[in-house]
C-alpha cells in the first residue's frame, strides 16, 4: 500500500511533465495536470495515509 | 485645447531629454554653444577631469562649523576618485551612481534579509505556545536549533545546488561565478537540475561580495522551510531525527525544488522552452519555502504518526490545547512583520529594473495577511460560535502564505481575495487533517503552509494582472506575467505542473528520507518520554520550571527559580 501510494505520487507527477514534449494543445496539459495532480494526492492521502491508519497507534 | 497642451508636450519632451543627456557634458568640459535639436552633442570623454569648483562644494572651513540642516553632507568631495593626480572625472561619477544603485540593492536586501531572519523568533513563540507547557523547552530548541543546523547544510552545498548556475543576477551586480548548472537534454530542450558553483561560498570563484549577498537572503528563506516542519511533528519528534531530517531538507531536498523555481531550473524555463506563459512564477517562495517546508511536514508527520491521547479509538479526534495564547499571537505579529522582508525584498533591490513596485508588493502583503484572518475570523464565528483566537492568528499567516508567489504580480483586489480565500481554506483544511485524515500536526503547519503555499501558488497563475515590469522580462520571455483572469492559460498551466511537481517529487523525496530516519534512528520518543514531557528526557531541562513544581510536586529535579519555589 505505501509503496503504490509512492508510485502514485510519482506518476502523478511524471504525467503532465511528459505532456510537454507531446502536445502544445493547452487543454490537454491542463487536464493532464489535473489528472496528475488527482493521482499524487489519491496517492498520497488515499493509500500511504490509509497505509499508516490501518496500524494507528490509537488503534491499539 | 488638451490637443494643444499634448502637442507642446511632444514637442518639449525631446528637447527637454536632449538637455538632460548634454547636461552633464556641458557641466564636464568648458562651456560651449548650446546646441540645438538639430545638432548632435559630441560624446563626453570620460577619463577628461570635471571642473570640481561648478559643482560649488562647501569649502572646509564651512563643513567645519558642523551641518545641522544635513544641505552640505554629500557633495562632489564625497565622490572616489580613481586617479588622484587627474582629480574627478565624468568616468568616477557614472561609476559612482552605478556603485550607489547596486550599494542601494545590497542594503535593502541585507535588510530584508535580517527581518526574515528574524521570522525564526515567530514561528518559535507560535509554535512553542500552541504546545502544551511540559514541552515548551524541546519545541523552542528545535525551533533555535534548525537556524544552525539549516544554515551549516545550505552553506556546505545548498546553496550551490539551489543557485549556482543562476547566472547574473543585475540588481546586485551581476553575480557572475554563479553561472554553472548541471541540464539533462532531452526532447530538445535543456532541463536544468541543480547548480555546481558555490560550494562552501568559495568553489567556483564565489568568494564574492554579491554572492555573499545573495546567499545570506537565501539562507533565511531556506530556514523558513526548515523551522516549518518542527510544528507538525512538534511534542513527539525525537532531536536526533530531527536533526538529521532538518540538514537534509536544507542539503538537497529545498534546492532542488529552489534551483528549478529560482536558479535557472527547468520549471523557470517552461515559458521560454514549452510556451508556458513566463514559466513558473514564484515570487517570494508559497511554493519554493511554505509547500515544501508544509508537505515536508505532512511527511514527517505521516511518518511519526499521531500524538498520544490525540485520538480516541473509535477514531475521534481530541483537541489539545496549547499552553499560550499570548505566545501565539505575538508569534503571528512578528512573522506579519518579517514578512514585510520575505515579499519585498525579493525584488532583490529598491533601484532599477522596475523595483519600485516594492511600495505595491508590501500593501499586497499586509492587505492578504488582514483578509485571511477576516477569513479564519468569521469561518470560525459562524460554525463554533466563537472567534477563534488561535485560528484568526493561523489565518493571517495563510494569507501571508498565499499572497507569498503573486505578491509582485497582482493588484490589491487579487491580493485581498487570495488571502480572504487562504483565511477559509486554512479552517477547512484543519479540520480534514484533524478529523478525516487523521494526521496529528499540533500547531496547523501543514494547511498553513502546505495547502495554502500550494493555494498561492495557483492563484498567482489565476490573478497575475500583467502590470508588474522588472527589467521587462520574467524568466526570459518578454513582458510581464498575466494569470489566467487576464488572459493567459498557459500562466496557469506552469503553475499546475509547479504544484504537481510539489506533491510528487518533493513530498515523495522527502517521505522516503524520513523514513530512512525512521529506520536508521527511529523518529519517534517513547511513550513513557511523551507523557512525561520531552523537556528532561530529551533535552535534560525544563521550560517551565514552576509549572513543573505545580504538576509533579516534588518528583521532578529543580533548579534555580524552581528550587526557590519549592523553599
Amino acid at each position: 500500500m505505501r509503496a503504490l501510494g509512492l508510485l502514485m505520487a510519482v506518476f502523478g507527477w511524471l504525467i503532465p511533465v511528459a505532456a510537454l514534449t507531446w502536445t502544445d494543445s493547452s487543454a490537454v496539459r491542463l487536464t493532464l495536470c489535473l489528472v496528475g495532480m488527482a493521482m499524487c494526492l489519491a496517492g498520497i492521502l488515499g493509500f500511504l495515509n490509509g497505509a499508516y491508519l490501518k496500524q494507528a497507534i490509537w488503534k491499539r | 485645447m488638451r490637443s494643444c497642451i499634448e502637442r507642446l508636450r511632444r514637442s518639449l519632451l525631446p528637447a527637454a531629454a536632449l538637455m538632460l543627456l548634454c547636461g552633464p557634458a556641458a557641466w564636464a568640459e568648458n562651456p560651449s554653444p548650446p546646441t540645438t535639436s538639430t545638432q548632435a552633442a559630441p560624446a563626453p570623454k570620460l577619463d577628461a577631469p570635471v571642473a570640481v569648483n561648478e559643482a560649488s562644494p562647501p569649502a572646509a572651513e564651512e563643513m567645519a562649523q558642523g551641518d545641522p540642516g544635513g544641505s552640505k553632507t554629500g557633495t562632489v568631495n564625497d565622490i572616489a576618485v580613481s586617479d588622484s593626480k587627474k582629480g574627478l572625472t565624468l568616468g568616477d561619477a557614472l561609476n559612482q551612481i552605478g556603485q550607489n544603485k547596486v550599494a542601494i540593492n545590497f542594503v535593502w536586501t541585507l535588510v530584508a534579509g535580517f527581518l526574515v531572519m528574524f521570522m525564526q523568533a515567530g514561528f518559535a513563540t507560535v509554535e512553542t505556545g500552541l504546545c502544551r507547557a511540559k514541552n515548551a523547552n524541546h519545541t523552542m530548541m528545535m525551533n533555535f536549533m534548525v537556524y544552525g543546523f539549516g544554515l551549516f547544510a545550505y552553506w556546505v552545498c545548498g546553496f550551490a545546488l539551489q543557485m549556482g548556475g543562476v547566472g547574473g543576477v543585475a540588481n546586485l551586480g551581476g553575480t557572475a561565478p554563479l553561472s554553472s548548472e548541471f541540464s539533462l537534454h532531452a526532447a530538445g530542450k535543456g532541463w536544468g537540475l541543480f547548480g555546481t558553483h558555490g560550494f562552501f561560498l568559495t568553489q567556483g570563484g564565489t568568494y564574492d561580495v554579491a554572492v555573499m549577498v545573495l546567499f545570506l537572503f537565501q539562507m533565511v528563506f531556506m530556514d523558513t522551510a526548515s523551522t516549518i516542519v518542527t510544528g507538525a511533528a512538534a511534542e513527539r519528534w525525537k532531536f536526533a531525527a530531527f536533526a538529521i531530517s532538518s540538514v537534509f531538507l536544507a542539503a538537497i531536498t529545498y534546492p532542488l525544488f529552489a534551483n528549478w523555481a529560482w536558479g535557472g531550473g527547468w520549471l523557470s524555463q517552461l515559458g521560454a522552452n514549452f510556451g508556458l506563459g513566463h514559466g513558473y512564477c514564484d515570487f517570494a517562495g508559497s511554493g519554493v519555502v511554505h509547500a515544501v517546508g508544509g508537505l515536508t511536514a505532512l511527511a514527517v508527520a505521516m511518518t511519526i504518526g499521531p500524538r498520544l491521547g490525540k485520538y480516541n479509538r473509535n477514531g475521534s479526534s481530541n483537541a489539545i490545547p496549547g499552553h499560550d495564547l499570548v505566545l501565539v499571537l505575538a508569534g503571528c505579529f512578528i512573522l506579519a512583520f518579517g514578512w514585510f522582508g520575505f515579499n519585498p525584498g525579493s525584488t532583490l533591490g529598491a533601484s532599477g529594473n522596475g523595483n519600485l513596485r516594492i511600495g505595491s508588493i508590501a500593501v499586497n502583503t499586509m492587505l492578504a495577511g488582514c483578509t485571511g484572518s477576516f477569513g479564519a475570523l468569521l469561518y470560525m464565528w459562524i460554525r463554533y460560535g466563537k472567534p477563534d483566537a488561535s485560528m484568526s492568528g493561523n489565518g493571517l499567516l495563510a494569507g501571508l502564505v498565499a499572497i507569498t508567489a503573486p505578491s509582485g504580480f497582482v493588484n490589491t483586489v487579487g491580493a485581498a481575495i487570495i488571502g480572504l480565500i487562504a483565511g477559509v481554506l486554512v479552517c477547512l483544511s484543519v479540520e480534514f487533517f484533524d478529523r478525516v485524515a487523521k494526521v496529528d500536526d499540533p500547531v496547523g503547519a501543514i494547511s498553513v503552509h502546505g495547502i495554502n503555499g500550494l493555494w498561492g501558488v495557483v492563484s498567482a497563475g489565476l490573478f497575475a494582472d500583467g502590470t508588474s515590469n522588472y527589467g521587462g522580462s520574467w524568466n526570459g520571455v518578454s513582458g510581464s506575467v498575466r494569470g489566467l483572469f487576464y488572459g493567459d492559460p498557459g500562466q496557469l498551466i506552469a503553475q499546475l505542473i509547479g504544484v504537481v511537481t510539489l506533491l510528487g517529487f518533493v513530498f515523495t523525496l522527502s517521505f522516503v528520507f524520513n523514513l530512512f530516519v525512521d529506520f536508521v534512528v527511529g523518529q519517534r520518543v517513547s511513550a513513557e518520554s511523551e507523557l512525561e514531557g520531552l523537556d528532561i528526557p530529551e533535552m535534560g531541562a525544563l521550560g517551565y520550571p514552576e509549572f513543573a513544581l505545580k504538576a509533579y510536586r516534588e518528583k521532578l529535579p529543580l533548579s534555580g527559580v524552581g528550587k526557590a519555589a519549592q523553599a
